[in-house]
């Protein structure tokens, strides 16, 4: 079945806070997040993250999906991890984490997306989410 | 039977769609979607940068429109990078990339119109970064 991709990313700077993704790189005003005509499901949840390891720490980054699209009510995920030990020279890349799930939604309803990063301040956090929907 | 379709550029900007027109040696491949496919069923992405401007951290976003897709652009993050410059004296690390693969895509196409693939770095800039982007059609 035809999927359609939806993204946003955004920077968290301030630990054990919920900081909503509301850009798309060059697009800083993309509007809402619909759930687009015809979906039934999220299939499946793409994230990344960046940190700037600016800081001598480790922290866990989760991401919660909120909003009238969701009719179960929200979903929260755990996307990956990072810690370094100076705060300099600190240097990560990874590709992108596809979870596959099933979650049912409710079409031209919102979705919001935020990130978090949880246990230690680990700096300036960039963080990518995709929501595949089956339509 | 699938065809590929692959994409290299240089990304040196941030929050900038970067479109990629090239491949290498081969500085203008055909973008018109091959005769007989009609989705895009895979798509396999890689960037690295060179971590030369401090407190970066981005993440890295696909973006596949033009005439050919047939639902309207979409868009699919595919990796996160960033770091910190380091003491002067000190060796630095490297930014190796994995290779994002992320299979039965189901983007619909049609055939014989042109894909747009562009590419950003979405967040604080990292500095420099060259991407790969392959495309398999079906």
């Amino acid at each position: 079945m035809p999927k359609q991709y939806r993204s946003r990313e955004g920077t968290i700077t301030a630990v054990t806070t919920k900081t909503q993704l509301t850009t798309l790189g060059s697009e800083t005003a993309p509007g809402s997040l619909l759930v687009p005509a015809g979906a039934k499901m999220i299939k499946a949840v793409i994230a990344a993250f960046g940190c700037d390891m600016s800081v001598a720490a480790d922290g866990a980054y989760i991401v919660r999906l909120e909003g009238g699209g969701l009719p179960e009510g929200p979903e929260v995920l755990a996307i990956g991890a990072s810690g370094v030990q100076v705060a300099t020279g600190g240097v990560n890349n990874l590709p992108a984490t596809r979870f596959e799930v099933d979650i049912p939604v409710t079409p031209a309803n919102e979705i919001l997306i935020f990130a978090e990063n949880t246990g230690e301040d680990t700096g300036s956090t960039t963080v990518g989410v995709t929501l595949e929907f089956e339509v | 039977m699938s065809r590929t379709l692959t994409l290299i550029g240089d990304v040196n900007a941030v929050d900038t769609r970067t479109v990629l027109t090239g491949q290498g040696s081969v500085t203008a491949p055909s973008l018109v979607v091959p005769s007989g496919m009609t989705k895009i069923s895979k798509v396999i992405a890689c960037i690295a940068a060179d971590n030369l401007a401090n407190n970066g951290a981005v993440a890295a976003l696909l973006r596949l429109g033009g005439s050919a897709v047939l639902g309207g652009e979409q868009v699919i993050v595919f990796a996160g990078l960033g770091g910190m410059v380091v003491q002067t004296g000190s060796d630095a690390a490297p930014s190796i990339s994995h290779p994002f693969v992320l299979n039965d895509v189901d983007i619909a196409v049609q055939a014989s119109d042109s894909i747009t693939v562009s590419v950003e770095m979405a967040g604080v800039d990292p500095g420099d970064s060259a991407v790969a982007i392959t495309l398999v059609y079906a």
